[in-house]
């Protein structure tokens, strides 16, 4: 089983990357990829994600191979009454933050993590997407500290964290911390250089890393030949590819 | 056959500690089938090193050459400033030394006059130049896809592949378009999707080329780019190793 744990529909504003829900079974098809979990490009840019995350689950409703990670804004303070209608649809299994688009520091999502948890629900904290060197010039997305997510992550044991997109150099440097928190996990969609997986995998341990592939904005074939290439034993490669997301998300 | 064809020994300032990064690098090449990796050494990573670090650098690059002659492809680096002293240390690497071209960081602009006898001795020599290129906001003092058009124009004959097509973009593709002497390699970037088909729309797949700038990225990323990408089997050929092939020439060593 092969599990990814952060896919994408929508479109991305500056560049077609086509993002159709056809288009991700097409490639989990194509990679031997079993079930993804899917947010919504547009979440990222509406200050009000919620028609984005309804076109989500009316593109998904059906199928039984994807599941939903809404985007939620921390600055709507009806997100308690938005959690729990999400929470009761069998197909969301996470919610995701995103505090570089929506202008928040880590810190200010705690009443939401804390509903979440309340609810049962894996948060996944986006710290980045795209390379800063390559914003658009109307678009400079601030990152998310590695340390700050931790910091949040440590004083809510009782909630599930998923960190999306970490640079392998900060990853690294937190290691020690992120291995000695039961609660959270890594996307490894944005680790990279050389034997990244087989080193993170090292620092952190192996079940801590979710295959993750960023489709449609990163080539999808990258994070499987990243996990591929660090020849992980039987037993870790299985806990990164879907193990680990299915105990998380519950797929 | 796949062909690396922008690669960096590692970060060591020391050859010991090159030839100990270098092993898992080759590693995980092999694994995945990338027999040449052409290996580029930019001195001591300061901006403009000084000559005394650039012959140590290309030293290291010609030492790892004769530890894995099948394996590795020295280009020269050069600190174009030097002005004569650039010269003889490409004449010393590749003439004398077997390398098969030169590399070209920040230490200046493509376009800076310094650069001149640099291309023209390249193009004699008929050796192709990796050129460092960027289109990033903050970073205007070094090269552009704008600057190596500049140069190419002056330089017909001269072979140029400028790195990093995920930060040249499309503003960087329509700037090099028309010089057909420049091709693009997507080396150093994340694995942006579309952008591998970008580029062969805009320069067609004889001007793609492949490179991973590992140690920075790792091959699967690199490579998960290009067996993803809409490309034909010709297409893909050409940039995995056709066309580093065709720009190494008689100096390709397989």
């Amino acid at each position: 089983m092969i599990h990814d744990a952060a896919a994408y529909v929508g479109d991305w504003p500056f560049r077609d990357i086509g993002g159709t829900v056809g288009g991700l079974t097409g490639i989990m098809a194509a990679n031997g990829m079993t079930h993804a979990l899917v947010s919504s490009l547009q979440g990222f840019f509406y200050s009000d994600p919620t028609p984005a995350n309804e076109k989500l689950l009316r593109d998904l409703r059906g199928r039984e191979n994807l599941f939903a990670a809404p985007i939620l804004n921390p600055y709507l303070v009806n997100f308690p009454e938005q959690i729990a209608r999400l929470a009761a649809n069998p197909q969301v299994r996470a919610i995701r933050l995103a505090p570089g688009f929506h202008g928040y520091e880590m810190a200010f999502a705690r009443p939401l993590i804390e509903v979440a948890a309340a609810h049962r629900l894996p948060v996944i904290v986006q710290t980045k997407f795209q390379d800063r060197r390559h914003h658009p010039s109307v678009a400079h997305m601030p990152e998310v500290p590695l340390a700050d997510a931790l910091d949040l992550v440590a004083s809510l044991p009782k909630a599930r964290f998923v960190l999306s997109a970490a640079h392998f150099v900060e990853t690294m440097r937190e290691a020690e911390r992120i291995r000695s928190l039961r609660n959270v996990w890594l996307d490894m969609s944005h680790l990279d250089g050389l034997e990244c997986i087989k080193r993170a995998a090292k620092a952190v341990g192996a079940r801590r890393l979710l295959l993750s592939t960023c489709w449609p904005f990163f080539y999808a074939k990258a994070a499987l030949l990243k996990v591929a290439e660090a020849q992980l034993p039987a037993r870790e490669n299985a806990a990164v590819l879907g193990g680990n997301a299915g105990r998380v998300f519950g797929i | 056959m796949i062909i690396d064809f922008h690669a960096h020994p590692g970060y060591a300032h020391d050859l010991a500690g090159l030839r100990e990064e270098l092993r898992p690098l080759l590693r995980e090449a092999a694994y995945h089938g990338v027999q040449w990796v052409c290996l580029n050494a930019i001195a001591d990573w300061s901006p403009s090193p000084s000559p005394r670090a650039v012959r140590k650098g290309n030293d290291a690059v010609l030492a790892l050459m004769s530890d894995y002659p099948d394996r590795v492809i020295g280009l020269c680096y050069v600190n174009p400033l030097h002005g004569e002293a650039a010269r003889k240390e490409l004449d010393r690497c590749v003439v004398n030394g077997g390398m098969a071209g030169i590399k070209l960081w920040i230490a200046c602009k493509a376009n800076h006059p310094s650069v001149d006898p640099i291309a023209a001795r390249a193009a004699e020599l008929n050796v192709p130049i990796l050129q460092h290129c960027f289109y990033v906001p903050g970073l205007a003092w070094q090269t552009t896809p704008a600057d190596v058009a500049d140069l190419a124009a002056r330089h017909p004959k001269m072979k140029m592949v400028i790195a990093h097509l995920t930060a040249c973009m499309e503003r960087g593709l329509a700037d090099i378009q028309p010089y057909p002497n420049v091709c693009v390699d997507f080396a150093g970037g994340e694995p942006e999707a579309t952008w591998v088909e970008r580029a062969v729309k805009w320069l067609g797949a004889e001007r793609v080329v492949f490179g991973t700038d590992t140690p920075i990225r790792t091959y699967g990323s690199s490579l998960g780019r290009v067996y993803q990408a809409k490309l034909t089997a010709r297409q893909r050929a050409l940039i995995l190793s056709g066309n580093a092939r065709r720009l190494l020439g008689r100096r390709f060593p397989g």
